[in-house]
């Protein structure tokens, strides 16, 4: 399974937001409704097509808990991608927003891309955080936003795809450098620059980049 | 600090003389100077002479300089030359080894460094520090603080490696040493990744994050792959840490499609014909190892099913399986790879139909050409080849034939009379061989083998039954079972009746027809009732799984047996288990295996465990099947001889009983009655139970919906704290406001009427004034009409009279013009005229 891009994503959140839940209807299709709690850090894997090219991404779902805060923190370097997820139920994992977004901020690499999420959307009589409230908070510190729902797959690929995406099209624009691993970006094997039969893609890629500034 | 003066003083002896100072004053001096000197260069000096006298007077220099040199890292942090001598100093005091100045001193195996090491990472941010010279390019600096990190680590793993999990990009700071061109401090940090990740799962995973296979990978090619060095065995060694139990990091494996990157490193240089050993140098056969062991780690079959197989899947499509198999149809293998190598492709086929489908078609390029599967059990019949090599053929038997239903009828296929003559060797003939041979481990792996054909597939054992072997010529043939019965009461080993028994075991449990035959067979039941019975319970481990599996043999007859054998029916043998063996005794027995640590170690993993030939007795699949059964066979063999001592009586009754029998057969069909008036009510209180219990649930729910609101009340409420006190003084009167508001109610509702009744007169009142006024209006005004007419009248009548005199006027001022009187202008005269007239006129 030969891909053009590879993209590292995490998924950070309070504890019981549903990040697990979320991992595993993209990559499984299924939803658990009895979920155990995430030790550290679980691995999940997709493959996506954007703009007719295979990405793959590389997902990291962490544990919520706050004992595990340090070991997280150990992943936001080296992501292209995150999902910060809260639960649209209850308030409080709203409320911590602020913190988990400047632990991001303060770890991962500048041009991280970060959706926010607010999961859960199937719950709708226990609603305690409005639609607008997400949409504002997003627009106020520059996130793209998406209510979810892990359980009746509402929005969840197009969450994840929609944050493809946009590393994508940073990639077009040239923001991120794609030959420093640490963006959590890998160019497929075909792709790479420094195999000479990747050459004649590299021109026909380059090709379409021009094609963009245009 | 005085407990190391003292103890250095009963070392040394007396106090030295002056003229020559201690080591301890030595140390003491320079820990001085380089605490207060001013300049640079003298801190250095200090600090170089420290580091020399460092592992000759270890204890002193870490007992006093500790503290300084740890004040030297933070305060000349930007001198790489100060910095990479502190370092050094430190890795001498911690060092876990013990160096030979000092075995005089403190005796051989001291735990000087470990102790240090503990004071050392008592202050917290120590380590970190040490993570942040990592980052320093300076050769002395960088390699030093991995040498002493390294020390730190050997010293207190547990330690380190939490601190290491919870310093900000501590791992990620490891990492990136393997990129380091400087190949000893690449090297270095993979031995320091190898410590750093036993044992711990977090640090396991962020270490594949920081796309470790990768890195590996690419220092295993610069190293020349399966060729290569000892790095190329380090690496492997960090892989096998990565993934060994770790699932999420297999499927980051399986994922990154790093299996297809392990199949070039398998695939073996075609060899050379002079020296077929040559290209297995020692270094080699341990790369091979580790490599093998990272493809187990990851089909583990203790490992979670659907990502095994997946990985089964990956290894297949991607020719690593094929590898393997070139592998073992190799010459000149080492006999330990080879083993490794069988027992890895056991596991890459265990349970996959479609790679136990590749390896029975791999051809063994012999002449003429057999199945590999062939050339496999010849070695594991073969007395001359290596125990463990055995063990491992016999272990990818098992797999091959695990959840394989055609490989299982194949096997039994081989052993049918068949129309035409097969003159190849076949799988079936070599484990018939291998039964009746002379060698009892032989005999055990062929039974074993055999058994395996037969887990979970009632048909082969039927097939099995049809079995015929020729015997002395001139005499009929047997059939298969009757030459197992009969090798296993001959004064065989122990081990080949062990072997016996549990390909015994397996074919009866599970199938009648079976059971049957075995009990046909003469002497079969006699022979295991005996051994039972007449034996004593010892500590030997070789006699107590005899009688266990004798035991469970027995008590398979029962349990699978349909009563066709009349003189071995469940009745007739739990009878004979009773009398001849007694109950507590047969319990005993067949529980007896379980209580030795043989059988749990067999239970846990499907691979033969044994080191020894003569340690070979179980089987992992035997276990199994006699954890599952042995409660059902004991609980009706129980329930058997049970049965039977409750009949038995009525046979032997004399009449007068009978009277009492019928007797007792009348209440007991009086209480049938009631049992079934009872069973009645019980239907009707069943029915009323459901009932209730769907109220309750209904309740229940009701109770969750009002659970949730109130939880969302007390989220409400949290939210509203500042109103809360509020909210509790409103609760507290509400009672009475509610009253006052009831009695409001009742007010406002009699003022509505009210105002309802007095609208409706109001309207009534309005309506009756309206049409009266209407009238009087109406009569006033025809009277003012007449009255305007009768003005209107008089008015013409004026009118007239007006226009009369006008005339007579106009006459009169003629005459008065004709008689000369001068009169005034018309209009005035008109006028004055008018004035008087009326007034004439009236």
């Amino acid at each position: 399974m030969s891909y053009a891009y590879l993209f590292k994503y995490i998924i950070i959140g309070d504890t019981g937001v549903g990040k697990s839940c979320l991992l595993l209807q993209f990559t499984d299709k299924r939803f658990q409704p009895v979920h155990d709690l995430t030790i550290g850090v679980e691995f999940g894997a997709r493959m996506i097509t954007i703009d007719g090219k295979q990405i793959k991404l590389q997902i990291w779902d962490t544990a919520g808990q706050e004992a595990f805060r340090s070991i997280t923190r150990s992943y936001y370097r080296g992501a292209a991608g995150a999902l910060l997820v809260y639960d649209i139920t209850r308030r409080e994992t709203f409320n911590h927003l602020t913190t988990w977004l400047e632990d991001a901020r303060q770890h991962s690499n500048s041009n991280m891309v970060i959706m926010l999420i607010g999961n859960k959307s199937d719950l709708d009589s226990r609603r305690e955080v409005r639609r607008e409230e997400g949409e504002a908070f997003a627009r106020e510190h520059g996130l793209v936003f998406m209510e979810t729902s892990a359980k009746t797959a509402a929005n969840v690929e197009e969450a994840f795809i929609n944050t493809a995406k946009e590393i994508y099209e940073k990639i077009q624009e040239g923001v991120f450098d794609i030959n420093n691993e640490a963006n959590g970006i890998k160019i497929g094997p075909q792709h790479s620059p420094t195999s000479p039969g990747g050459l004649a893609g590299n021109g026909g890629q380059g090709g379409a980049q021009g094609g963009g500034c245009c | 600090m005085e407990y190391f003066k003292s103890s250095l003083k009963s070392v040394l002896g007396a106090p030295p003389p002056e003229s020559q100072p201690s080591g301890a004053d030595t140390v003491e001096r320079l820990v001085d100077r380089l605490q207060s000197s001013s300049l640079l260069d003298d801190r250095r000096d200090a600090c170089r002479a420290l580091k020399a006298l460092s592992r000759t007077y270890r204890v002193e220099v870490g007992a006093q300089g500790m503290d300084a040199l740890r004040q030297v890292l933070e305060m000349d942090r930007t001198d790489c030359e100060i910095i990479g001598l502190a370092l050094d100093t430190l890795c001498n005091i911690t060092n876990p080894e013990t160096f030979d100045e000092e075995v005089n001193k403190h005796g051989l195996k001291n735990k000087i460094g470990e102790q240090f090491t503990e004071i050392f990472i008592k202050q917290l941010d120590s380590v970190g520090q040490i993570l942040a010279f990592l980052e320093e390019f300076d050769f002395r600096v960088r390699w030093s603080a991995l040498k002493l990190l390294t020390h730190l680590l050997a010293n207190r793993p547990r330690d380190i490696q939490e601190i290491i999990l919870v310093s900000p990009m501590g791992v990620s700071k490891l990492m990136d040493l393997l990129s380091d061109s400087r190949e000893v401090i690449r090297n270095d940090a993979l031995l320091l990744l190898i410590q750093l990740t036993k044992g711990n799962a977090n640090i396991q995973k962020i270490v594949a994050f920081e796309n470790a296979f990768d890195r590996i990978f690419e220092v295993i090619r610069q190293e020349g792959g399966a060729e290569g060095g000892i790095v190329v065995e380090d690496c492997l060694l960090l892989m096998l840490n990565l993934l060994r139990g770790n699932a999420s990091n297999q499927n980051f494996f399986k994922e990154g499609s790093f299996i297809q990157r392990l199949t070039p490193m398998f695939q073996l240089p075609p060899e050379t014909d002079d020296s077929p050993l040559s290209g297995w140098s020692p270094q080699k056969v341990s790369n091979v190892h580790c490599m093998v062991k990272v493809i187990r780690a990851l089909v583990a079959p203790s490992g979670p099913a659907q990502a095994t197989a997946a990985c089964q899947r990956a290894m297949r499509a991607c020719g690593l399986l094929q590898a393997l198999c070139d592998i073992l149809m190799a010459s000149g293998v080492p006999a330990d790879v080879l083993t490794e190598t069988i027992s890895a492709v056991a596991e890459v086929i265990r349970g996959n139909a479609s790679n136990q489908e590749f390896l029975a078609g791999v051809m063994a390029p012999s002449t003429p050409p057999r199945p590999a599967i062939v050339v496999l059990l010849m070695s594991m019949v073969n007395e001359k080849q290596p125990f463990l090599l055995r063990c491992s053929v016999l272990y990818c038997f098992q797999c091959f034939l695990y959840k394989n239903e055609l490989g299982q009828s194949q096997l039994v296929q081989t052993l049918l009379p068949q129309g035409n003559e097969a003159p190849s060797l076949t799988t079936g003939q070599l484990l018939c061989g291998g039964l009746f041979s002379s060698d009892s481990l032989s005999n055990w792996f062929s039974a074993v083998a055999l058994s395996y054909a037969l887990i979970d597939n009632v048909t082969q054992k039927e097939q099995l039954l049809r079995v015929l072997l020729a015997t002395n010529i001139g005499k009929p043939p047997v059939t298969l079972m009757q030459q197992c019965v009969m090798l296993l009461q001959q004064g065989n080993k122990t081990q080949c009746k062990l072997g016996l028994l549990i390909l015994l075991c397996r074919w009866t449990a599970q199938c009648p027809t079976a059971v049957k035959a075995f009990l046909g067979i003469d002497s079969s039941v006699a022979y295991l009732t005996a051994l039972l019975s007449s034996q004593e319970n010892n500590d030997d481990l070789q006699e107590t799984l005899l009688q266990s599996m004798c035991a469970l043999l027995i008590g398979l007859c029962v349990y699978f047996n349909d009563d066709t054998v009349p003189n071995y029916t469940k009745e007739k043998l739990c009878h004979l288990i009773e009398n001849r063996i007694g109950l507590e005794r047969f319990q005993d027995a067949i529980g007896g295996i379980t209580r030795h640590e043989v059988y749990s170690r067999t239970l846990k993993h499907p691979q033969p465990s044994a080191k020894n030939p003569a340690d070979l007795l179980l089987d992992h699949e035997f276990c199994r099947l006699l954890k599952n059964l042995e409660g059902i066979i004991v609980k009706s063999v129980l329930d058997g001889s049970s049965s039977h001592r409750n009949n038995d009586p009525i046979s032997t009754l004399t009449p007068s009983e009978s009277a009492l029998v019928a007797q007792y057969k009348e209440l007991i069909r009086e209480q049938d009655v009631q049992i079934q008036s009872l069973n009645q009510v019980n239907v009707t209180l069943s029915k009323e139970k459901c009932d209730l219990e769907a109220q309750i649930h209904e309740l229940q729910a009701t109770v969750n919906h009002l659970k949730d609101q109130n939880l969302v009340l007390r989220a409400a409420q949290t939210n509203f704290s500042d109103e809360k006190q509020m909210m509790s003084t409103e609760n507290h009167i509400d009672t009475t406001v509610r009253e006052d508001l009831d009695k409001y109610k009742v007010i406002v509702k009699d003022l509505q009427q009210r105002l309802d009744d007095s609208i409706m007169k109001l309207k009534e009142y309005e309506h009756e004034r309206s049409n009266q006024s209407k009238s009087m209006l109406e009569s006033a005004l025809k009277e003012k009409m007449d009255e305007l007419e009768k003005l209107q009248k008089d008015q013409e009548d004026l009118l007239e009279l007006l226009t009369d005199q006008e005339s007579k006027i106009v006459s009169y001022k003629q005459k008065l013009i004709a008689l000369g009187e001068k009169v005034e202008s018309d209009e005035s005269s008109g006028e004055l005229d008018t004035d008087d007239q009326p007034e004439s006129s009236n």
